[in-house]
């Protein structure tokens, strides 16, 4: 059966603040403000450039490159790291601004929230006023340099392609009456979700275009496209329909490291693992888990690597038990290279207080009970006021970070 | 050029009731005196107990990044900035 479009009014609002990090750079160091600048990962030449300014977009510069080639492009480019509290500050701010309208406000990434406004009286104002006052409260209440994306449409897949219409500072909105003008200016990698394999298993189904997309019936998506659900999944969603509205749920903790110095001395290595699994243990405790399930990837410096993930009959908890669980792993390794890269998760997580307490080691809950007194002294001094002895000398090496993706 | 520091400095506050504003108004930073013309962002941290207010602020020649901790008063310059690369 066809299905036509979604012809219900708007309700989903997806706001995305323009060039994030450098824009809440440029609001913090005024002499920072319409100059290229790039937030990266380190200011060294190989060092990941996480975030370019709106000037530095202009140039050429994107995500992803190296510093070196942000400077071949503009040698006058200033580089700096980010500035993690900075930023989470100005989500929170960002996120509060936001409550004020809705209650079911879920934020995507740092830099991204999606406002579901169905059922709320501020749909009488209008999205599109709303989506204005929110735009000028960023630059009231925020800063006057923050500006952002607003995309409205009747589903989330709408609303996150009308934000990414008109950067920056743009205020789009996408539904039934205009929906196939805006996907005839599109090309498939333009659509969230459609990347190169998914667009070259498209076009071995005759499908050129989001608007041959659209056309393609129900039936071709889920037999010849996409073999399975998921074409049913675009069928719905390229016409306006919600299916993108699911809570994920925590399945695993990972913390990596790419090495300032590589190396293949095993002492080094245990003082950067015990250093990841600490921050991975106070993740993992704070959720209120503990984990059966541990994995970890090596990067040697030939670009060859080792992973492996295991899971194990006993519970962790405690960051000696995790960190005795990686270097069980790390000792399968066949050979010994210099490592570039470590980077440890455990998975199949389950409640702590779903435990079954070991009858023979005694000791057990004691080690819990400390690692938790030790997590709140932590948590009331201040990061690292006391940690292990085996990470003495290692505050500072293992920076803070704001992953990308689903925050 | 951008010089991270951790100096202490002198600082005359101010508070516009009106307004409901507060804003630093003079540093005195390695004997010299800068007036703060804007105040780009403030946020608060906490490490442990004490809570600690950031001031981005610029006298429109340099950015600084001040700050002061609730929990022995005192003033902290952290950074200083021209926007400038060297």
């Amino acid at each position: 059966m066809e299905i036509s479009l979604n012809k219900s009014p708007p309700t989903v609002m997806h706001i995305d603040l323009n060039s994030c990090f450098a824009t809440v750079e440029q609001q913090a160091y005024p002499h920072l403000r319409g100059k290229p600048i790039a937030i990266a990962a380190y200011p060294t030449g190989g060092g990941c450039i996480l975030a370019p300014s709106i000037e530095a977009k202009k140039f050429g510069i994107k995500t992803g490159m190296r510093v070196r080639e942000g400077k071949e492009l503009y040698p006058d480019l200033i580089v700096r790291t980010a500035d993690t509290v900075l930023i989470r500050d100005v989500h929170l701010k960002f996120k509060e601004i936001c409550l004020d309208y809705s209650p079911d406000v879920v934020p995507k990434s740092i830099d991204e929230v999606v406002i579901n406004f169905s059922e709320t009286p501020a749909l009488k104002k209008g999205l599109i006023n709303i989506g204005r006052e929110i735009k000028k409260r960023f630059r009231t209440e925020i800063g006057k340099w923050i500006s952002c994306n607003v995309g409205i449409g009747t589903n989330r897949f709408l609303a996150k392609t009308a934000a990414g219409l008109h950067k920056p500072d743009g205020l789009d909105i996408i539904d039934y009456k205009n929906l196939e003008d805006v996907y005839s200016k599109l090309t498939l990698t333009d659509l969230t979700g459609i990347n190169v394999r998914f667009e070259y298993r498209l076009n071995k189904a005759g499908i050129y275009s989001p608007l041959d997309f659209l056309k393609t019936p129900d039936h071709i998506l889920r037999k010849v496209v996409f073999k399975g659900i998921v074409g049913h999944y675009w069928y719905l969603r390229l016409r306006g329909f919600e299916i993108d509205d699911f809570k994920s749920e925590r399945k695993s903790f990972g913390q990596d490291y790419a090495l300032a110095k590589k190396t293949s001395d095993v002492n080094e290595l245990k003082k950067i693992i015990i250093k990841l699994c600490e921050k991975m243990g106070r993740r993992l405790r704070s959720s209120e888990n503990c984990a059966a399930g541990f994995h970890l990837g090596l990067v040697y410096e030939d670009w060859t690597n080792f992973h492996k993930g295991h899971k194990f009959k006993d519970y962790s908890y405690t960051t000696s038990e995790l960190f005795s669980k990686i270097m069980t792993i790390f000792f399968q390794q066949s050979t010994t290279k210099t490592i570039i890269k470590v980077s440890v998760s455990c998975f199949d997580l389950q409640p702590l207080n779903n435990m079954t307490l070991n009858l023979f080691e005694t000791n057990v809950e004691k080690n819990r009970f400390l690692s938790k007194a030790l997590d709140e002294i932590n948590d009331r001094y201040g990061e690292y006021i006391i940690y292990p002895g085996l990470m003495m000398d290692m505050k500072n090496t293992i920076l803070d970070r704001i992953a990308f993706g689903k925050g | 050029m951008q010089e991270k520091l951790f100096e202490k400095i002198s600082v005359i506050f101010s508070y516009n009731a009106e307004k409901n504003r507060s804003i630093p108004y003079k540093i005195r930073w390695r004997l010299r005196d800068y007036f703060i013309k804007t105040l780009a962002y403030h946020h608060k941290v906490r490490e442990g107990r004490e809570l600690l207010h950031i001031f981005h602020v610029t006298d429109g020649n340099l950015d600084f990044r001040i700050r002061f901790n609730t929990e022995d008063l005192n003033w902290i310059l952290e950074e200083v900035s021209d926007g400038n690369i060297t």
